[in-house]
């Protein structure tokens, strides 16, 4: 069940890792790149994403339509996540059928078309997707959050882009991103699933071989500013009985010494359904039929934040119980019966993060692009294992400023704004929004 | 693996122990679980208790499956909501646990855990380490016997749902758009309101609706536990005899569900929202999950909404620009259920574009036989989906959990992707003149306004 991920180097900074397990006759593979949304040009919000998505629009022999009867009829599926700061091109395919699979992804990475209709197309395609982005509360919440949060940094832009952004970009601008960015020394390949570690090797080679020979691009990322105060975020839209609220700030980032700590008293906190966030809003109250709280990890500091979803009514006590819950964290700590029972949590829970051959490479991804420590996840229940209440209390008072907050509210302004004003004691800044403000804008 | 006699021992194994009171476990049959030799146990217990078993030693990890045959097809006009709020009330207090303490105990042994409702049924899942199995056979067999359901648990849980329901319904447009399809497609059949309930049903529940549900419904005769991981049989067995062996069975009452009439007239229904574009949701009277049709129609789904080749994709996503997103399914219920169809319009595209479109996809389907290239990519995605729903023993948990208490047959999953092997273009159009008929559908037509907000058009 846990065997060794095997690692390979593909040459010019390329490397491929492989797990290998013959339980489903089914096999993934991920091309990934170290550069994501964090890496967009600043007004072309969107063009990574517009990129990866244009790999299947055609490539050379093959039309768009083309290009997708093929994967159906290998029995696969391809699909592209844009983070911020890695790219992927994910697939699935029934392994009778692996090789061929594998050169028609080489042949999408590698000899893209990016015909002008189709770029048209999938500009005015993400155009109106913007649009029904407007549905989801919990998303725009979260895209709020960011921006606020994260000003002026890149962790702020939206990997989708703007309706602005989308404006800025054109055939020339994501030809110029593909030929910078999907390099050799840019990808990092994952085989999972019934391939053995030299089949995956010699086709990886081609996915590799598909590329030009050139270095990675990346440009390092800034460390996020600390955004001093506590600053109110609330997104008009009509009509709602129920809220969005999000509230945090910054977090941690994986090579903080104490990182592993602030994971455990967050995992106190917010993390479980009997942690002191559930209880005291689901549980005691049940104002919300969902609270918990995260930390963030990339590349550099992310973000700390709780999520609830209580009734318009319940928006403002719920809001400033949370602080009031986080004040009281910080302040007073957690206990040495709490750790050691998320301690348990943690470890025997850890089954479940490496019960595929899937998880397990993605284990090796993750280390290797979001540049984690090595041992991040092979040392992870001896690190979890060593934390103390000192320890995550110290992390908690170093990394969690209840003072700076950013807190984010999806609601309606005319029935809700006045009393979320009034929960939040010491309130720096204040805007309002309309949740359709940057579909509309341009 | 383990074979027919290997559990047969265990069997005996595990009814070797005296326990006052207690019934036995006997052996049903065995059925093979995919081609490659691995057999599931169906046993049984003498208080009724369904029990399935798949030894599956990839991970040392074990799934563990409670499927109660009670969903919101069960409920009474003005008590709906009540098989979910189970969902919620059976995480509570039971007379050997304080609130809380059931979650707490499955977090200290690392299990994941949920729980699920729906029109036909009620599963209530954990997984975890498989040396911590023992603990949640106690708790389940403890909270399908002894759930305490006072005002304090009941108000609590209500208001919990309450706040589900604006997430899910109220608040989210294709959630509503959703619940008013059931509500218009279904006038008789009970398929018609919603799992999560009316609010004012939700709202209304008291200690006493939910004491009589659970006296009726949670019992061993009318649950099936649903085992796959790194287990020894005769051991699981045996804590399963010592947990559940002396719990009663219950009088399940007949079922008193009526057929949904054919339906001869399309049906209209405007919803207005404020959201950016118009939106149909459409959904075509289809065939029961046990229906030899339901596979053609799943294929034909496939054909015209399976991934970016598809037909309706291609002509409302790509050529024609009408639409950003849209889906079709058909429905997997014991009783014949919907086909459904959603549709996103573009900015400026309007309901009668969105159906012109779709109802010239569905003419070529009713005069034309699909090309074997077609069907062939459209199974070939059937087969990898099938497939990926078995990789972890969670996902194998479930597909017999569901497929047995839908259809009575565990290996179900695998039938499924045989009866896809056979489906001929013929298939594909007789099914699509059986059910895509415009008399027999119902049309959710979401506008963007802030105005009404609902009623009837024409």
């Amino acid at each position: 069940m846990s065997a060794e991920t095997i690692e390979r180097e593909l040459g010019a900074g390329a490397k491929l890792f492989v797990q290998t397990s013959h339980v489903l006759p089914i096999v993934a593979v991920v091309v990934a790149l170290r550069t994501g949304a964090a890496h967009d040009p600043a007004g072309k919000e969107g063009l990574s994403r517009a990129t990866a998505r244009m790999l299947r629009r055609g490539c050379e022999g093959l039309d768009a339509i083309a290009v997708e009867r093929s994967i159906d009829a290998l029995g696969g599926e391809v699909g592209f996540e844009v983070a911020a700061s890695s790219t992927a091109v994910s697939g699935q395919v029934l392994a009778r059928n692996l090789e061929p699979f594998v050169d028609l992804v080489a042949k999408m990475i590698g000899k893209p078309t990016f015909a002008q209709d189709e770029v048209d197309r999938l500009l005015r395609e993400t155009r109106a997707e913007l649009l029904e982005s407007l549905d989801n509360d919990r998303g725009l919440a979260d895209r709020h959050f960011r921006r606020r949060l994260f000003a002026g940094h890149p962790y702020g832009r939206t990997s989708r882009g703007t309706s602005a952004s989308l404006a800025a970009i054109d055939r020339d601008a994501i030809r110029g991103h593909h030929a910078a960015n999907y390099v050799r020394g840019n990808v990092v390949v994952a085989m999972s699933g019934d391939v053995a570690a030299e089949e995956a090797e010699r086709l990886a080679r081609k996915l590799v071989d598909a590329l030009p020979q050139r270095g990675t691009p990346t440009e390092g990322l800034a460390e996020p500013p600390v955004l001093g105060g506590r600053h109110l975020v609330f997104v008009d839209k009509p009509e709602r009985t129920q809220t969005q609220i999000l509230i945090g700030g910054l977090g941690t980032e994986a090579h903080d010494p104490d990182h592993i700590a602030l994971t455990v008293a967050n995992a106190i906190f917010g993390g479980t359904f009997t942690s002191r966030l559930t209880r005291e809003v689901r549980g005691k109250r049940g104002w919300s039929y969902g609270a918990s709280s995260r930390l963030g990890v990339d590349r550099r500091r992310h973000s700390f934040l709780m999520w609830t979803f209580p009734a318009a009514s319940d928006a403002a006590p719920c809001a400033a119980l949370e602080i009031d819950l986080l004040e009281k964290l910080v302040a007073g700590g957690v206990t040495e019966r709490e750790v050691r029972f998320i301690q348990r949590y943690l470890t025997r829970s850890w089954a479940f993060e490496v019960d595929t051959a899937q998880k397990r490479v993605h284990h090796a991804l993750d280390v290797e692009l979001l540049g984690l420590p090595g041992d991040y996840y092979s040392g992870y229940l001896d690190h979890i294992g060593a934390v103390t209440p000192d320890t995550a209390n110290a992390a908690l008072s170093a990394r969690i400023h209840p003072s700076d907050l950013v807190v984010t509210v999806v609601g309606t302004a005319a029935t809700t704004l006045d009393a979320i004003r009034a929960a939040i004691p010491s309130l720096a800044t204040e805007e309002v929004v309309p949740y359709d403000h940057e579909a509309k804008e341009n | 693996m383990a074979g027919r006699s290997a559990i047969a021992k265990a069997v005996d194994k595990a009814n070797e122990k005296s326990i006052p009171g207690a019934g036995k476990i006997r052996l049903e049959q065995t059925v093979p679980f995919g081609g490659g030799g691995d057999e599931a146990a169906v046993l049984a217990m003498d208080n009724g208790l369904r029990i399935l078993m798949l030894v599956d030693r990839t991970a040392p990890v074990v799934a563990y499956s409670t499927w109660y045959r009670v969903g919101s097809r069960h409920e009474k006009p003005g008590k709906t909501g009540l098989a979910h709020l189970f969902e919620h009330l059976m995480f509570n207090e039971t007379e050997h646990l304080k609130a809380g303490e059931f979650d707490r105990k499955l977090e200290e042994a690392g299990a994941e855990t949920n729980a699920a409702t729906w029109l036909d049924w009620t599963y209530y899942y954990e997984a975890v380490p498989k040396d911590r199995l023992g603990v949640v056979i106690q708790l389940e067999a403890d909270r399908m016997a002894h759930l305490v359901l006072r005002d304090a648990q009941v108000a609590s849980e209500k208001e919990v749902v309450a706040n589900e329901r604006r997430y899910r319904v109220d608040d989210d447009v294709e959630g509503l758009a959703s619940e008013m399809l059931y509500r218009t497609a279904f006038e008789r059949h009970n398929y018609g309101w919603p799992t999560i309930g009316w609010m004012e049903d939700i709202l209304g529940f008291v200690p006493a609706d939910c004491e009589s549900f659970y006296e009726t419904y949670y019992a061993p005769n009318n649950a099936t536990i649903v085992i796959v991981g790194d287990v020894r049989e005769a051991d699981v067995l045996a804590r399963i005899r010592a947990a559940y062996g002396v719990l009663p069975r219950a009088e399940i009452p007949e079922e008193d569900t009526h057929p949904e009439p054919p339906q001869h007239e399309e049906r209209v229904v405007a919803l207005r929202k404020p959201t950016a574009t118009e939106k149909l949701v459409i959904g075509y009277h289809g065939p029961a999950l046990g229906d030899p049709d339901h596979a053609p129609l799943t294929v034909l789904s496939e054909i015209l909404f399976g991934g970016r080749a598809s037909r309706a994709y291609r002509a409302m996503l790509i050529d024609k620009e009408l639409a950003t997103d849209l889906r079709g399914w058909v429905s997997t219920f014991r009783d014949p259920g919907l086909f459904e169809v959603y549709l996103t319009a573009r900015p400026g595209k309007t309901k009668d574009d969105l159906l012109g479109v779709l109802d010239r996809e569905i003419a070529r389907l009713h005069d034309e036989a699909v090309s074997g290239d077609e069907l062939e990519r459209a199974k070939a995605r059937l087969e990898l989906g099938g497939l990926q729903a078995l990789d972890t023993a969670s996902g194998k948990a479930e597909q017999i959990g569901f497929y047995d208490t839908v259809l009575g047959d565990a290996a179900g999953a695998f039938r499924r992707l045989e009866a896809y092997r056979r489906v001929t273009a013929g298939d594909v159009r007789r099914v699509a003149r059986r059910f895509l008929v415009t008399r027999a559908r119902t049309i959710v037509h979401v506008l963007p306004d802030i105005g009404t907000k609902e009623g009837k058009a024409a």
